[in-house]
């Protein structure tokens, strides 16, 4: 995959130098290819652009029978309303250690489970491995919640198991206790998405020339030497160009499947932005206040973006832009 | 020149496609508003609305309501007990139909309904007519952003039956009506005290009589038959199984047991001033006894993660869970239903509201004659005097007789002039159960806009086995003063009751519930009290007194 990215950036800039020399001419000579293109833009210009004109709601006070435009204006109040909230620090510190957690845990697992499957010379086995590891992907979030309830409570099958092998000496109500929340919480997503993430690593590997690994074989390298390098240096354009995208989405959490998995019990480590957002602006239908919040949570968002992209760029070759 | 034209001629079939595309994608989203279309049309009608041609005086209501059949629409959620998809499949609303001539469209949401409401309202595009069970702190919201109609001079031209409730019960229209003096909506009216019980405690009667017990009286009672019910294996199985006290929520067990100290969970009366119960230093002695009652597993350890109804009716049905807090109908009854034939025994009874220690004894979960729920009108509407008028027919002696009862022949008989419920709707032998058999027949009069008729309670109560009604053991505990009527804010009110309580409300949640558990001690109880003053909990309580004493006043 490191020939492609590279590749990629090759083409863009080829293009960029035809672009300027650009004619009405050579856009009709190529009017099916711009046709073709017409789909994907129109779709990005209603679905995705049209409603972000809908974000300035957070600076009105929103009315949705004056509608967008009628709805007065009212500045930053519900930006200071959420800052001045008091469990503000709280939400913003769970929001930011799930993702944290989840970034630290579930995006190497899922490289090392790739490295893993590809060391496997048995066909058959690895890809029985590869389809059994990615199935929870297409279980339905309510499932999985059902399911880990059922796996959590204290006779499911994580007590029996520890119980058995003599671990604990109590059953544990680990959704009752806060302490154990995050640990489920990235521990289950790890479970939900170890074998789908690794479809792309999976899909980089097969990129690698195999005549590298020959010549590698001929000069005496072994396993590990092949990993170290030929394996890790191949991917790594792919596994730094997927953590800058994976750092862009911190602060967005599954709030869905906390809402399933929380409580009261739980809030201390369990409550993040977005389930806040839930609860005060769909149940109590304060819509100017709920989109504010999350315009907050995307200009960080955005922010923490362009920031692992300038240090990638800075440090190695790879980078979105 | 040609070529270019016969090129765009190629391109044009194609163009189309993708406009048509687009187009139908942003049709989808107006769902909501197709309803106009009928209503525009017929718009023209309503204002040469002359007497109707064979029109017959329902209680001063002329029905047929209109000469040529109108369309209106209705926004509701379908419920969870109803088995159908719409509601015009209900003989009430079919027979409703031929009477008035008006046929209603019917858009369902399922269950979720507070979200959908939201979302609802928050479209922009309503339908004529909107149902909504939280219209007592809702209505004055929408009401004030211009979504509902205020019905007040509708009421007074249109709507002679509902009129007439309200001069013969004057203290309805202080709870429907918004701190502006609007009424938004027509509530569901329940008429006769002793039915307005809505949850109370319910205990395996024949575990008691099984242990040689009496029926709880007080606090102390409660807790050393729970503690019977974990100590003496009641259900016979040789194994330490039983759950004393289940519960979907900490709620329905803070309605139980808070009284008894002179609190509630949430805002309550004490002696003409609002107060917020875990503000109360009472309440203290609340935590203290749920703490009591959790560390002896006598409270089901798993209650802040089973809350669904689904998983307590599996422990009530399996025969270990002793005692809970619940409605009549769906609880009671339902489980009573579901154990026929297959318990010798089972036997639920209603135990009267505990007796606390300070001999504080009190039922609090009760409504109001007028419930927050009901139907309201959109200001969208082309049509606002059908409108009233069909709502006006809910209240008819007819639309009563309608909504409780269902058609004559169909769903009930009259037996003596009284209406009785045919064999096959209170006892099903299609595998549902009677209140479900019930509702894919009528609409069902407590959760309507109409009048609740009790004796759709009664017969449903004595088919499912209960003789004697156990709302009645109620009526004298029942504590009108003490409970929080259900006030209306103004805008400005709002806009300081709901950031504040968002806050309260969660730290209240986390807080009871450490305690409960005992993760974080009561002794300090007044730490709490001081950590809700930081909050804002005074002025919360300042914007409920107000609202409070204009309620007094009306």
């Amino acid at each position: 995959m490191a020939v492609p990215v590279n590749a990629i950036k090759a083409k863009g800039r080829k293009q960029q130098t035809k672009r300027s020399s650009l004619s009405l001419k050579r856009m009709m000579a190529n009017r099916y290819l711009y046709l073709m293109l017409l789909p994907t833009v129109l779709y990005f210009l209603i679905f995705e652009y049209k409603p972000m004109y809908g974000a300035i709601i957070a600076f009105k006070d929103f009315n949705p029978f004056a509608g967008v435009a009628g709805s007065p204006w009212v500045g930053f109040k519900n930006f200071e309303k959420f800052f001045e909230s008091y469990y503000f620090f709280r939400l913003l510190k769970n929001t930011f250690l799930m993702s944290f957690y989840s970034l630290l845990f579930i995006f190497p697992a899922s490289l090392v489970f790739a490295l893993l499957l590809n060391e496997l010379r048995i066909k058959k086995l690895k890809s029985f491995l590869q389809t059994v590891s990615y199935l929870p992907h297409f279980i339905s979030l309510i499932v999985i919640c059902g399911m880990i309830i059922d796996f959590t409570k204290p006779g499911g099958i994580i007590n029996s198991l520890l119980l058995g092998m003599g671990i604990i000496s109590e059953p544990i109500q680990f959704l009752i206790l806060p302490e154990w929340f995050r640990t489920i919480y990235v521990g289950s997503g790890m479970w939900q998405s170890l074998g789908w993430n690794s479809i792309i690593y999976l899909a980089a590997l097969s990129g690698i020339n195999p005549s590298l690994y020959e010549a590698a074989v001929v000069d005496g390298a072994g396993r590990w030497k092949q990993l170290t390098h030929i394996t890790l240096p191949g991917i790594l354009p792919t596994v730094l160009i997927l953590l800058i995208l994976n750092v862009g989405t911190l602060l967005n959490v599954g709030w869905d499947k906390i809402i399933l998995l929380y409580n009261p019990g739980t809030y201390v480590t369990a409550d993040v932005i977005s389930t806040f957002v839930y609860r005060r602006g769909v149940m109590e239908a304060d819509y100017s206040f709920s989109a504010a919040v999350g315009l907050f949570n995307s200009v960080i968002n955005f922010t923490l973006l362009v920031l692992a992209n300038r240090i990638s760029r800075k440090t190695t070759e790879s980078s979105l832009w | 020149m040609n070529v270019a034209k016969r090129k765009l001629a190629l391109l044009l079939p194609v163009l189309t496609l993708l406009v048509t595309l687009v187009s139908a994608c942003g049709g989808s989203n107006n769902n909501g508003g197709n309803a106009a279309e009928p209503s525009a049309s017929s718009g023209a009608q309503s204002e040469t609305a002359a007497p109707v041609e064979g029109s017959r005086s329902v209680g001063g209501l002329q029905v047929p309501i209109v000469a040529d059949k109108l369309e209106l629409s209705l926004w509701s959620p379908s419920g969870g007990n109803f088995r159908g998809t719409d509601f015009n499949e209900k003989y009430s609303f079919q027979q409703m139909e031929e009477n008035t001539n008006i046929h209603i469209n019917f858009q369902h949401s399922t269950e979720a309904s507070a979200e959908a409401f939201s979302l609802l309202m928050s479209s922009g595009k309503l339908p004529d007519i909107i149902y909504n069970d939280l219209w007592g702190t809702d209505s004055g919201k929408y009401g004030a952003q211009g979504a509902l109609l205020p019905l007040e001079d509708l009421i007074e031209q249109y709507a002679p039956n509902f009129k007439k409730l309200l001069d013969d019960h004057p203290d309805i229209r202080g709870q429907i009506t918004s701190p502006e003096g609007h009424i938004y909506y027509l509530p569901n009216l329940v008429l006769d005290s002793q039915d307005l019980t809505q949850m109370f405690p319910q205990v395996r009667s024949d575990w008691v009589e099984k242990l040689g017990l009496q029926m709880p009286q007080t606090t102390e009672d409660w807790y050393n038959m729970l503690k019977a019910f974990r100590e003496q294996d009641p259900n016979g199985n040789g194994k330490k199984d039983e759950i004393p006290l289940v519960t979907v929520n900490l709620e329905n067990i803070m309605m139980l047991f808070a009284p008894a100290f002179g609190v509630e969970y949430g805002f309550f009366v004490d002696n003409g001033e609002v107060k917020f119960g875990p503000n109360d230093p009472r309440f203290k002695d609340v935590v203290a006894y749920l703490n009591r009652l959790y560390e002896e597993q006598l409270l089901d350890p798993n209650y802040l993660v089973d809350t669904t109804f689904q998983t307590l009716t599996e422990k009530v049905t399996t025969d270990v869970a002793g005692a809970w807090f619940g409605w009549s109908g769906s609880y009671m009854g339902n489980f009573t239903t579901l154990m026929e034939g297959k318990h010798d025994t089972f036997k639920i009874a209603a135990a009267i509201p505990p007796k606390g220690p300070g001999g504080d004894q009190r039922h609090v979960s009760f409504r109001w004659q007028a419930a927050a729920h009901g139907l309201a009108v959109s200001s969208k509407t082309a049509h606002p005097q059908e409108v009233m008028k069909w709502l006006d027919y809910q209240y008819s002696e007819e639309g009563i007789l309608l909504n409780n009862f269902g058609v004559e022949g169909k769903s009930y008989d009259l037996v003596n002039g009284e209406p009785v419920y045919k064999e096959e709707v209170t006892h099903p032998t299609n595998g549902l159960t009677n209140t479900q058999e019930l509702l894919n027949h009528t609409i069902g009069g407590g959760s309507w806009a109409t009048v609740a008729d009790t004796r759709y309670a009664e017969q449903i109560r004595e088919a499912n086995g209960q003789t004697e009604n156990p709302l009645e053991i109620y009526k004298d505990y029942i504590d009108f003063d003490a409970k929080l009527p259900p006030v209306q804010f103004t805008a400005e009110e709002n806009e300081i009751v709901v950031p504040l309580m968002a806050d309260i409300q969660t730290y209240v949640a986390e807080t009871i519930n450490a305690q409960i558990m005992g993760r974080q001690s009561f002794d300090d109880y007044d730490k709490v009290m001081k950590q809700l003053e930081q909050m804002g909990i005074g002025e919360v309580l300042k914007q409920y007194q107000a609202a409070y004493e204009r309620f007094k006043g009306k």
